[in-house]
């Protein structure tokens, strides 16, 4: 957004010599506006083969009842809450970085944006999936919604944090679709300028007759900093309230005030590491290096250790508070998820989510493109647990001990949620091929005054000092990707 | 006020304008344009071919649509002629008789639905057991016969009789012997028909067999008394009972009856009067019984005999033979303080054995007869008829059918082939008689050697009575028509012998007026109305046991020995019936299928049931398959740990194993009968087999897997000694402590339904459970969803272990594992239903309101607008909420159950039935609420306490169930409530159940607790 100059000291958020307003057009758009790669039919053959699982597994639940599934008379909900919430968090990361970075002006948020938020949908769509697919008479969702009913006072339950998830989560969906797409106005118009055809009638539609003036820069500029504002409180209220869903309950193991801030780190931490985990790739086999640079590499990892660190303080206050309740009922769960027979799922919640990311620390780690990508799975695959764990280890044991039981997952559920995994990436190579992964806008934004090409001349014309100058020469020598020092 | 309103069509009328009042005189007030019609157009017009085709187009569609919907074939008829007595919505009771237990039978709509126990039953006072809750799905069983077979073909009763009887008098005149094999006959009419018969077919013999004997009691009376016949026992009497073996409480003949006599002793009314019975059970396998006595001890059953006989020395008895229980120290010592107990309560004590030997039996009764306990605890006067079997008498039969000298058999209730020690032998036999007839309803294992079956009418269908009890006579009368066409029994044996009357109805009246109701001087019609008649108890004599023992201990110690003989991987096997399927004959009943059994938990399937450190011994882990082994026979089943199995036995339940029970009772389990003994005239269940691993295992259904509460205050137990010295021990209820409350009260303004559940009285045998799947229509969901555990019961016996070793208690999972010795547990039964929690966490959670709170203190449950998140069940911390994983009711894949439309019958329709998708859970049988208030409100009174019970609290055999209204302080929950043994599970999170249980209280102060 904003041109102006940036200090010397600062890292380039674009790399690259000969970068020009067209070269960025070019590299964003050569996916969508060129036949796909080999790459990428092998990934939508794939992904496509995971959504239509998916397909089979959700309709099979629907014919014939959750019975399907591994859940029985203590363990209530399992893998499914698990990849709904799960779905949430890796939900955050797009609109913590479109709103909340934007409101503070972190202008390396502009190269991944894009992405971060076309995940994000994508991922609520997941979890939205998993909302009504697990419902006993899911034909019935829609007593979930305050609709006006011939019933009269038949009203849903305002008590209750499903009807606030049910509001929570259409609300984060509709205002990050607002949003994702405002920001992709422009690009549209790019894209259509350059097309022909139906291409570009279907484009020109798209674009809602962007026109490129001031004006519309203008409003568009205020209308991303309304929603911006109207966003940034929801990164932090949708976690909130689905830790509420657990939270509001009597579960030993659920009932814990510590969740909302709890959830929200734990949600950032595996959004950012879900947008590592694709932008790495995508970064690669689309030759975005020059736009996603080690810097935005190592900068979210630096965001995954601080939330990978918040969430570890959050679990040793829930083993402080455990112990120091007093109530045997607490006590003995937090135990259970050592010594109980789910303890190799505590094990991976807690190695994952807390051993694993400490490993951050290290700035070789950190900007070693192999060792970050592993990590980002690590740490989804830790995400995933820590809900598994917070749902069916409370659960399985909790207060009468008749009841206690175990939960084993059927074909099923595994099914339903490799399924989900296919549906969220056939949604995401769909979006590569047709929309720009890049804000291209936004990027063109910082050539002046951000790109390396910039602070070359800069030094070139002998307008910094000589000492700064090694600084920044320093720095670029630890990037791998872009062999700048040479340049200089 | 004008009577005679006058409304005016216009102002014509109004003003009587001349024009007006003369076109009113005419018909029509304007002449009608008939002419025109008929003259012009109307009638000559001809319909122009277009028209003509497309009201042709129009016609030939619309009939072919028509044509195209099967309309349904209604099979109801509505009442358009009501009978008098049927009003529909509101039930019909019955007077009728189970199994000698009175019962009341409740139909609707002329479908009986429900067995309740008919309180003028002196044997059941209106509490019945599962097998009789259970016994209205068998009338609707789907596997019964639907017509008589005769040579394997469906045929008429016609020809099936001209076939009986041509085949009868053939034997009449080959000189053949006529034999009628039955399980035990207790009904006079039943004798009588009999007796007819045997007179017109003089060589007939009726040989009555029971598959779980009582035939060693029996003769030991004859020996030691001079009277053949079972005692009636009076636990109410005796304040120490020592049973070996007997499981009284759970299968041992009456325990309806014994568990109210025992209960009496122990519960509310007993401890008000600061007094408990003592209860001290030596047993090997752990049984319902075992599991509440004050004192358990773990014996093998080589153990026993010689255990008695140290008990009858102990006594001051004088026996040679008698040894000590060299291996089992705590038992030779838990023997010597017993007698010191029994001997301080003379004249209360009683001393009972479950052994079929006539030995023990025999040393029983000298045992009792030093205790006095004959005109006391003992009625042997009144007698029991409940069981009259003659083991030899059966075997003999046999070897007569071999020698080929039978050419008729009858079975009634009777199935050898599948019960008899060697089935093999009985078929072979049978195959050499000429006419087999079996009654069985369906075509069972010994049906299927028989060349006619004529199949007998379920109890619910036919006349018949029963005399129990000595003195006690009850009536059976139909409720239904027959469902199937079938026939009573008495009646194809009144036709073959053609009596004078041939309707069993008229026989079974006269025969009742001829000599019950003449002797009482009651009439037919009371009959019906009471269904039963008491001619009063015969006053006791004494009887004096005054034998030599010296035989009978030397059987004993030969039979200890031949069973502890030893040996690689030899145990000593003992049989026993499981509480839920008894001896197996209802094996098709899907509810008694599913019923978990009350010490195990596990359903659909029998088991070999060993303590766990003896497994480990043997390296077995639980539900490894084993092989049992004895001579030829062999059986594999799954293992169970069952801690308080004596080291060194095994158990096995009988009744399983069926192969042509039905859908549902075919191939459960294995049948164990074979490893019965036929030693010295009756059938023994104890056996040394050998046991193997034989590779693989089978994971058992059980509806609770997790044993011991883990130390929690869920369960709350106190013993008699700190019950008395403080009313309060246990409950912790006097510590009174503020209470906080984050929500609003709710106001229950009228009522405000409660429970009370005493663990004392509650002895765990599961009559609730399936009085709660008749009542509220709950779903059978068979063995693998039990694994799944996803059993739909509303209420639940949640059973806890508690471990006792070096006098400490262990409960927590992790010091179990290291437990040395597992033979010492104490068990309690806690009976789990929804809780309707003042402040429900189930109410807060649902999205969508679907279960809310009444006035009236429930916690309601609407099934049209559950949409099935699971949240409520979730939030639940009693774990009492049940979802519909499937369609049960009506699913292919749960076809043991109500996969048809006769099984459906049985649907209770006050309650409707639920879909998948949808939560459920006790209601408190809001459907008896609503019909009792609306019962009092149409009387004009409010309502009565005592008045609704729930199905629960209604078959209770111990009556641990109170209901009521806690807003009425006289009523009897409100008083139980108060009791200071009262506390509440969990209400330290503040939910405000709706359900108080009592402190469990444990008699274990005396002597033996140390032993």
């Amino acid at each position: 957004m904003s041109a102006h100059h940036e200090s010397i000291l600062r890292e380039p958020l674009i790399t690259g010599d000969n970068i020009t307003y067209a070269k960025i057009t070019n590299d964003v758009l050569d996916p969508v506006e060129n036949k796909p790669n080999k790459a990428w039919w092998i990934g939508f053959t794939i992904a496509a083969i995971g959504a239509l699982i998916w397909v089979v597994a959700v309709s099979y639940t629907f014919w014939t009842g959750i019975g399907a599934w591994g859940l029985n008379k203590t363990v209530g909900w399992a893998w499914d809450i698990t990849g709904f919430v799960w779905w949430v968090g890796i939900g955050h990361a797009g609109t913590l970085i479109s709103a909340i970075l934007l409101l503070f002006r972190q202008n390396w948020r502009n190269s991944i944006n894009r992405s971060a938020e076309a995940m994000t949908i994508f991922a609520v769509i997941c979890a939205a999936t998993y909302v009504v697919s697990h419902m006993g008479r899911p034909w019935l969702a829609y007593f979930c919604l305050p609709l006006p009913n011939q019933f009269g006072s038949l009203w849903v339950n305002f008590n209750s944090p499903l009807i606030w998830d049910v509001f929570a989560i259409s609300t984060y969906f509709s205002v990050s679709l607002v949003f994702w797409y405002t920001g992709l106005l422009p690009d549209i118009a790019s894209i259509r300028d350059r097309a022909t055809g139906l291409r570009r009638r279907i484009y020109s539609i798209l674009s809602f007759g962007w026109n490129g003036s001031v004006k519309t820069w203008q409003r568009f500029e205020s209308v991303s900093l309304i929603l911006a504002g109207v966003s940034t409180p929801l990164v932090l209220s949708v976690h909130t309230i689905v830790s509420m869903d657990f939270a509001t309950s009597l579960e030993p193991g659920w009932h814990t005030t510590i969740f909302p801030p709890y959830f929200v780190a734990g949600a950032i931490f595996s959004g950012f590491a879900m947008v590592q985990t694709l932008l790495l790739v995508v970064r690669k086999v689309m030759g975005f290096e020059n736009y996603i640079t080690m810097f935005h590499i190592e900068s979210m990892n630096k965001i995954i250790l601080v939330t990978g660190s918040i969430v570890g303080v959050a679990y040793l206050t829930e083993f402080f508070i455990a112990w120091y309740s007093g109530s045997e009922y607490e006590q003995y769960t937090f135990l259970n998820r050592f010594i109980g027979p789910y303890w190799w799922a505590g094990c991976m919640m807690y190695g994952c989510n807390v051993l694993m990311t400490q490993l951050m620390w290290f700035k070789k780690i950190r900007t070693s493109i192999p060792a970050s990508w592993a990590l980002s799975i690590v740490v989804n695959i830790g995400m995933w647990f820590e809900r598994f764990v917070i749902i069916v280890i409370s659960l399985h044991r909790d207060y009468i001990p008749s009841s206690w039981a175990m939960f084993y997952p059927t074909v099923v559920d595994a099914a339903v949620f490799i399924g989900s995994i296919g549906v969220f990436f056939t949604l995401f190579l769909l979006f590569l091929r047709v929309l720009p992964a890049i804000a291209m806008a936004e990027v063109k934004l910082l050539l002046k005054g951000a790109s390396h090409q910039a602070k070359k001349k800069l030094i070139a014309e002998n307008k910094v000092d000589p000492e700064q100058v090694q600084y920044y020469k320093q720095s670029l020598v630890k990037f791998d990707s872009v062999p700048e020092a040479e340049t200089v | 006020m004008e009577s005679n309103k006058k409304y005016w069509k216009g102002l014509e009328e109004l003003h009587k304008e001349p024009a007006f009042v003369e076109n009113s005189k005419n018909e029509f007030a304007e002449p009608l344009p008939l002419e025109e019609v008929l003259n012009e157009a109307g009638l000559s017009t001809v319909a122009p071919r277009r028209d003509f085709l497309k009201a042709l187009g129009f016609g030939l569609g619309a009939v072919t649509l028509a044509a195209c919907q099967s309309s349904p074939v209604q099979t109801s008829i509505p009442y358009l002629v009501k009978p008098e007595e049927v009003v529909p919505g509101i039930p019909n009771y019955y007077t009728s008789t189970y199994n000698g237990h009175g019962v009341l039978v409740k139909t609707r709509e002329g479908r009986p639905i429900k067995i309740e126990g008919n309180p003028n039953c002196i044997i059941s006072q209106g509490r019945v057991d599962a097998q009789t809750q259970a016994s209205v799905l068998d009338l609707y069983d789907v596997s019964r016969l639907h017509d008589p077979v005769l040579n394997g073909q469906k045929a008429s009763w016609q020809a099936v009789d001209q076939f009986v009887k041509s085949a009868l008098s053939n034997a009449q005149a080959g000189g053949k012997n006529i034999r009628i094999v039955a399980k035990t006959i207790n009904s006079p009419s039943t004798k009588a028909v009999i007796a007819d018969f045997t007179a017109k077919f003089p060589n007939t013999k009726l040989v009555q067999v029971d598959p779980v004997s009582y035939t060693g009691i029996i003769q030991a009376n004859q020996n030691s008394f001079g009277k053949a016949a079972l005692p009636h026992y009076r636990f109410d009497l005796a304040d120490v009972i020592v049973s070996f073996g007997a499981d009284f409480l759970g299968t041992w003949i009456s325990p309806v009856e014994f568990t109210r006599q025992y209960v009496s002793n122990r519960s509310w009314d007993a401890l008000k009067t600061k007094k408990m019975s003592r209860h001290i059970q030596f047993e090997s396998g752990m049984t319902l019984t075992g599991t509440n006595a004050d004192a358990r001890i773990a014996i093998k059953p080589s153990e026993e005999g010689i255990a008695l006989l140290n008990l009858y020395t102990a006594l001051g008895g004088a026996v040679s033979g008698g040894k000590t229980l060299a291996n089992n120290a705590k038992a030779d010592k838990a023997i010597m303080l017993a007698a010191r107990e029994l001997a301080a309560a003379k004249g209360r004590a009683l001393v009972v054995s479950g052994s079929n030997d006539v030995s023990v039996q025999i040393l029983v009764n000298s045992i009792n007869s030093l205790l006095g306990s004959y005109g006391t605890t003992i009625d042997l006067d009144n007698a029991s008829y409940q069981y009259a079997g003659n083991d030899a008498e059966f075997v003999e039969l046999i070897n007569e059918m071999k020698r080929g000298m039978v050419d008729a058999v009858f079975f009634i209730n009777s199935n050898p082939a599948y019960d008899f020690v060697n089935p093999k032998e009985f078929t072979d036999a049978l195959a050499k008689v000429k006419l087999r007839v079996s009654f069985a309803d369906r075509k069972n294992e010994t049906a299927a050697h028989c060349n006619v079956i004529a199949p007998a009418n379920h109890y619910l269908e036919a006349w018949g009575d029963s005399n129990p009890l000595e003195g006690y006579y009850t009536l059976v009368q139909p409720t239904i028509n027959p469902v199937y066409n079938t026939r009573t029994i008495e009646e194809g044996f009144l036709i073959w012998s053609d009596n004078a009357v041939k309707d069993y109805y008229q026989y079974v009246r006269n025969n009742w007026e001829k000599t019950v109701l003449a002797q009482t001087g009651k009439d037919w019609k009371g009959l019906l109305q009471t269904g039963s008649v008491s001619t009063g108890a015969k006053s006791g004599g004494a009887y004096a046991f005054n034998r030599e023992l010296g035989s009978v201990a030397q059987t004993i110690v030969n039979k200890s020995n031949a069973l502890a003989k030893g040996g690689d991987n030899v145990v000593e096997l003992s049989l026993y019936q499981s509480v839920a399927l008894r001896d197996g004959h209802n094996a098709n009943n899907p509810w008694l299928q599913e019923l978990p059994d009350p010490v195990s938990k596990v359903t659909w399937d029998n088991f070999v049931a060993i303590n766990p450190i003896h497994a480990e011994k043997l390296g077995i882990v639980e539900f490894d398959l084993v092989t049992l082994k004895k001579g030829n026979l062999s059986i594999t089943l799954p293992v169970l740990y069952q801690p308080g199995q004596a080291m060194g036995t095994v158990s096995v339940a009988l009744g399983y194993g069926r192969t042509a029970a039905g859908k549902a009772g075919n191939e459960v389990g294995q049948n164990a009968y074979p490893f019965i003994d036929f030693v010295n005239g009756t059938f023994q269940g104890v056996a040394a087999v050998t046991l193997e691993k034989a590779g693989g295992a089978r994971e058992l259904a059980q509806t609770q897997t997790h044993h011991s509460f883990e130390g929690r205050n869920v369960v709350r137990e106190t013993t008699l000694k700190d019950y008395l010295k403080d009313h309060y021990a246990g409950s912790g209820k006097k510590a009174d402590h503020k209470k906080y409350d984050l929500w609003y009260d709710h106001e229950n303004p009228g009522h405000n339904w409660v429970m009370a559940i005493d663990l004392n009285a509650c002895t765990g045998c599961g009559a609730c459970v399936v009085a709660c799947n008749a009542e509220n229509n709950i779903p059978v969901v068979g063995r693998d969803e039990v694994r799944r555990r996803r059993e739909m019961h509303w209420i639940r016996i949640d059973r806890y272990y508690t471990f006792n070793e070096d006098g400490k208690t262990v409960t927590e999972e992790r010091e179990i594992d290291d437990l040395k010795n597992m033979e010492n547990v104490s068990v309690v039964h806690q009976p789990m239903l929804c809780q309707h929690c003042e402040h429900a966490p189930c109410e807060t959670v649902c999205p969508v309101l679907a279960t809310v709170h009444s006035t009236e203190g429930l916690n309601h449950m609407a099934y049209n607008r559950c949409v099935g998140t699971r949240y409520c069940a979730n939030n639940c911390p009693y774990k009492v909420r049940r979802f519909n994983w499937f369609n049960y009711w009506n699913d292919s894949r749960f076809d043991n159950y109500m996969n048809n439309e006769f099984t459906q019958l049985v649907l209770n329709p006050d309650v409707t039935t639920r879909f998948r998708g949808v939560m459920e859970k006790c209601s408190m049988c809001i459907q008896r609420i609503q019909s009792g208030k609306l019962q009092a409100k149409l009387e004009r009174r409010p309502v009565r306490d005592g008045e609704i019970q729930t199905a629960c609290q209604q078959t209770c055999p111990g009556n641990a169930i109170i209901f009521g209204d806690v807003n009425d302080p006289k009523s009897a929950v409100a008083k139980a409530l108060l009791s200071e043994r009262t506390y509440y599970v969990l209400e330290e999170i503040g939910t405000q159940p709706g359900i108080g249980y009592q402190v469990k209280v444990r008699n274990t102060e005396a002597a033996t607790a140390e032993a």
